[in-house]
Formats: C-alpha cells, sequence, structure tokens
C-alpha cells in the first residue's frame, strides 16, 4: 500500500527539484532597483530623486523591451510630474502610453492612464474631456482590474465640478463601499467626496463623522494637503451646523498645514 | 497454513529480496562510478613539477590555470630533503600541447581579495611542450599584503623625510629657527635705530612713529610666533612617527581583515541566495517586481 505511494512522492519531490526559475536580465534587475528606489524617495516626499530613478528604470526597460515595465515606469513619472505641478509633462507621458501603436500594454495599465488622465483634465477644468477618458478606463478596466474605485471617485469629482450633488453622492458611496478596507487611500478620498456632495445638498448633519475618518486616514498617510483639505471642509460643515468657534479652530489647523508648504 | 501455500510465499520472498539486492548492487555500483568520475579515475593528465623555497599559499587541490581557463590542479605540495618544497600538478592532457617546456607557473590571487592559484604563464610557441615530470620555472605574484608591505616600504622614506624637515624647523640651532632669531634681532635693531631717529629730533615725522609702533608690535608678535611654531612643529612631528607606527603595524593585519570580512559577506550572500532559490524556501522570498504608483482619485480644489 504505502510503496506504492513511494514512487509518485519521489517523482513529485524530483519534479519540485528540477523546477527552474525564471530568470531576469541583469538590465532587467537593475531596472527593478531603479523603480524600487524611486518608490520609496516619492513615499519619502522627494518627488524630483523619485522621477529621476523612474527615468532610468524607464531607459532600461525601454532597452530591453520591457512592455509591463514601461507602461509602470510611464504612468508613474506622469504621477510625480503631476505632483511636482507639471500638469503638461505629466499628460505627454499618459499620451504617449495611450497612443502607442507599436506596442500592447496590458489593459489593466491602460486603465490607470485614462483614468489618470481624466483626473488631470478635470484639474484643468475641462469636465467634457475628463467623462470622455472616465468612461475610457472603465471600458479598459475589466479582468484584474482593481480600479474600479478610482473611476467612481473620478466620477463622483466630474458630477461635484458640474454642481450635481445627487449624482456625486452616488458615485462617492459606491466609491467608499468598493474602496473599503481595500484601498484606505481612495476610501479617504470617497469620504471627502461624500461629505462634499453633502455639503452642497446643504445636509451637513453626517458630515463631521465623514471627515473626522477621512482625516484619521490621511493622517496616517501623511498627506499634508489632504489633511489640510479634511480640516478646511470640517471648518465648512461646523459653520453650517451653527459652531463658529469650532469651524474657526479647524480654519486655524489648516491655515498651519498651508504654512508648510508640504505635498 | 497449507504447505504448498507457503512454499509459494517463500519462492515470491525470496524473488524479491533477490531484485531488492541486486537493485542495492546497481545503485553501490553507480554510486562507485561516480566517485570514480569526480575523482578523475578516467581522466587522463599528466604530471609536471616545480620548485618553490617555501609552501606559503600553496595547496593541494589548488586550480591551476592557463589564460583563465582551469588546465589542471595542484596534486601533491612536499619538502624536500634539501629543504625546498615541491609542487606536482596535474595537466589535463588536452591542454598540455599549449605549455612550452619555458613556460613559468606563478602564484596569484584572481582578484585583490580573492582565491590563490597557480597560473600557466605561456613560453615561446618553438620550444618543445611540456612532458611528464617538466621542471617549471615558479615565481610568485604581489597580492594584497604584498602592495601595502610595498606601499609601506614607499611611505616610510617619504614619513622619514618629513620627520628629519619637522626636527630641522624645531632644532634651536637649525636654519629655519636661526633665520626667525635673525628675523628678530633686525627688527629689534629697527627699532634701536628708529629710537636713534628720535632722538636726533626727527621723531615729529609720524611716519617714523607708525614704524616704530609697528616694529614694536612685531616685536612682541614674533617671540610668540616662534613659539607656536615650535609646538606645532612638535605636534606634527609626533603625528608623523604615529602614522608610520601604525603603518608598519597594520601592514600585515589589514590584507587579512579584509580578506576575512569579504570572504564572510561573500558566503552570507551566496547561502542566503542559495535559501532564497530553494524550491522549499523559494514561496517565502518572491523577486522584486517594478511597482506602479496608485492613481489617486483627488482633485485639489480651484478655490480656497
Amino acid at each position: 500500500m504505502y510503496s506504492r505511494l513511494i514512487i509518485p512522492i519521489v517523482l513529485l519531490l524530483l519534479t519540485a527539484c528540477g523546477h527552474v526559475e525564471e530568470t531576469r536580465s541583469a538590465r532587467q534587475q537593475q531596472a527593478t532597483e531603479f523603480n524600487q528606489r524611486a518608490q520609496r524617495a516619492f513615499q519619502r516626499g522627494e518627488y524630483q530623486v523619485a522621477a529621476a530613478f523612474y527615468e532610468n528604470a524607464l531607459q532600461l526597460d525601454v532597452a530591453v523591451e520591457n512592455v509591463n515595465g514601461i507602461a509602470i515606469n510611464m504612468l508613474n513619472l506622469s504621477r510625480v510630474n503631476q505632483t511636482l505641478g507639471r500638469p503638461a509633462l505629466a499628460q505627454r507621458y499618459l499620451d504617449s502610453l495611450l497612443e502607442d501603436k507599436a506596442l500592447h500594454y496590458p489593459p489593466v495599465h491602460l486603465a490607470a492612464a485614462a483614468a489618470q488622465k481624466s483626473l488631470l483634465l478635470l484639474q484643468e477644468n475641462d469636465a467634457a474631456g475628463a467623462q470622455v477618458w472616465v468612461d475610457k478606463a472603465a471600458a479598459y478596466c475589466t479582468a484584474d482590474c482593481n480600479l474600479s474605485g478610482v473611476i467612481d471617485n473620478t466620477r463622483a469629482n466630474i458630477a461635484l465640478q458640474a454642481n450635481d450633488g445627487d449624482k456625486a453622492l452616488y458615485w462617492s458611496e459606491r466609491a467608499a463601499a468598493e474602496n473599503k478596507g481595500a484601498a484606505p487611500l481612495e476610501y479617504a478620498n470617497a469620504l471627502r467626496l461624500m461629505a462634499s456632495a453633502r455639503l452642497l445638498k446643504n445636509e451637513p448633519g453626517t458630515v463631521p463623522d465623514l471627515l473626522e475618518e477621512a482625516l484619521d486616514i490621511d493622517k496616517s498617510l501623511g498627506l499634508p494637503e489632504k489633511i489640510r483639505q479634511d480640516l478646511l471642509l470640517l471648518a465648512q460643515a461646523h459653520e453650517k451646523l451653527g459652531h463658529i468657534e469650532l469651524a474657526a479652530q479647524f480654519r486655524d489647523r489648516a491655515s498651519r498645514i498651508a504654512a508648510t508648504e508640504l505635498k | 497454513m497449507k504447505l504448498p501455500i507457503y512454499n509459494q510465499r517463500l519462492l515470491a520472498i525470496e524473488k524479491r529480496t533477490q531484485r531488492f539486492m541486486l537493485g542495492a548492487v546497481v545503485v553501490l555500483l553507480l554510486v562507485l562510478l561516480m566517485i570514480a568520475v569526480k575523482q578523475n579515475y578516467f581522466h587522463r593528465s599528466t604530471t609536471i613539477l616545480f620548485f618553490t623555497p617555501n609552501a606559503q599559499g600553496l595547496s593541494k587541490g589548488m586550480a591551476v590555470k592557463f589564460i583563465g581557463f582551469k588546465v589542471g590542479s595542484v596534486e601533491d605540495v612536499s619538502m624536500q630533503s634539501n629543504a625546498t618544497v615541491q609542487v606536482q600538478v596535474s595537466l589535463d592532457n588536452e591542454y598540455v600541447h599549449l605549455i612550452g617546456q619555458d613556460a613559468k607557473a606563478r602564484l596569484v590571487k584572481e582578484a585583490l581579495v580573492g582565491e590563490s592559484v597557480v597560473e600557466i604563464i605561456p613560453g615561446s610557441q618553438q620550444v618543445r611542450q611540456v612532458s611528464r615530470n617538466s621542471v617549471l620555472e615558479f615565481e610568485r605574484g604581489q597580492d594584497a599584503s604584498n602592495v601595502v608591505e610595498n606601499l609601506a616600504a614607499q611611505l616610510q622614506p617619504i614619513l622619514n623625510d618629513v620627520h628629519q624637515i619637522t626636527s630641522g624647523m624645531s632644532n634651536p640651532n637649525g636654519d629655519f629657527q636661526q633665520a626667525l632669531k635673525n628675523l628678530n634681532q633686525a627688527t629689534g635693531g629697527f627699532r634701536e635705530t628708529a629710537k636713534e631717529f628720535t632722538q636726533l629730533g626727527v621723531s615729529s615725522n609720524k611716519a617714523m612713529d607708525r614704524i616704530n609702533s609697528s616694529l614694536g608690535t612685531l616685536d612682541q608678535a614674533i617671540p610668540k610666533l616662534v613659539d607656536k611654531a615650535d609646538t606645532t612643529l612638535s605636534d606634527v612631528q609626533s603625528a608623523a612617527s604615529d602614522i608610520k607606527k601604525i603603518t608598519n603595524e597594520s601592514a600585515a593585519e589589514i590584507p587579512s581583515l579584509v580578506r576575512n570580512s569579504n570572504a564572510l559577506v561573500q558566503d552570507g550572500q551566496e547561502t542566503l541566495g542559495g535559501v532564497k532559490k530553494s524550491w522549499l524556501l523559494n514561496g517565502l522570498f518572491p523577486e522584486p517586481e517594478e511597482q506602479v504608483l496608485p492613481v489617486d482619485g483627488y482633485v485639489p480644489p480651484k478655490q480656497q
């Protein structure tokens, strides 16, 4: 009985021993190293350094035609340049990704690029363009895509810019449900959008709770600009609720963060 | 139990035992064959020799290389009756025709802190190739400790010169000190002359007054300056002798320290690399991948 089992077990072990790890070229490893250094620099807020490392990684990925790496580093460069206040350059990176006819990038990266482009256009008050690209992002986002929360938040942002409180609330609530427990950054964004939508609809009752939760997350992620925005919205909400003194305190707290000029 | 059935079972057991024993013998033969292959029993080689005054850095099994390729190994290192060391080198037959009788064997390190190997330096092509028990000339290449020792030897005269110069400068009877003293005396002379000028009635000249006061200041400052120069030179002198002492003391230790730490780090890296790649654990150490920054669905408000 047992002797019959021995042969399959031995064969299985031999198969496991014979498993050959996929080897990566030295250049690809170097590109990964640059990308990781850039990630760390970005997390520390050293955006110039991060941009330089992402460029190095991109150069290496282009040299060995690592399609996935090219898409990743183009997206990252777009994001860094957006943070550095260079929207035109950020858009150029996205366009070269979205308009590339020669290379076929994975749809998940195209979805990310389209969503990022939509957000950039919205920042430039081009709501119509933003709508077009958010629809494209949704079309790219099919299997293995975890961007639906971002896409819903973008739609909520578009609705908010159009002063459509109901639509903004609908999309932000959807985004909050999708991102809760999965992506704290987007969940906090959704909470902030929900609060803004409720303020637009003159329903400030639950707004402080939403914003306090968003504030806690933003503090844990260390995002000064968003912390400041949470505090300003809290001030606005308390003002509407008649808590003038509390509103002034929140404004004061927000102004102290603004003085640091950190993003 | 009936006897025929019992006999049949016994026969079956006997057959199985025979098969098992046969299998064991086959495995044993295979193992012996593998050992023989590993020990180069089936390998044809030619033994050549070289002699050296001491066996330092030479050991049995050491690689023998020719233009960077391994062509054999050190077979034996033995002391001769005349207190020299005989080294037997086993060369693969396929490379023997490349090595002339006038080739040299040199003990070198592969890198600054790498392994030692015996390198065969090719001789002239026209000379007859080496044959069994041919004797090659031997020399030692420079290793890191030699380099540091040479450096120390070259530094020593420089430090001695520095020492001499500084001693000369601090010596009260030396040229430098004498020159400073002369300068001091000269300024004193100047002051005297100025005084005489004053006495002679030219003291009303403001320019001369100024010269007088400047020389007075110089007169006060120079002895202090000489004292300070003395102290500084003594410091330089003692620092120079410290450097000399440290260089001499560390010359022998630094290379081994560097070698040991390098080997330790390399071993650690290799072990970790091996552990990471082993199929039981490779799941715990995934290869790093390029990461994409998350898309941030935040749009900063226009007016705040």
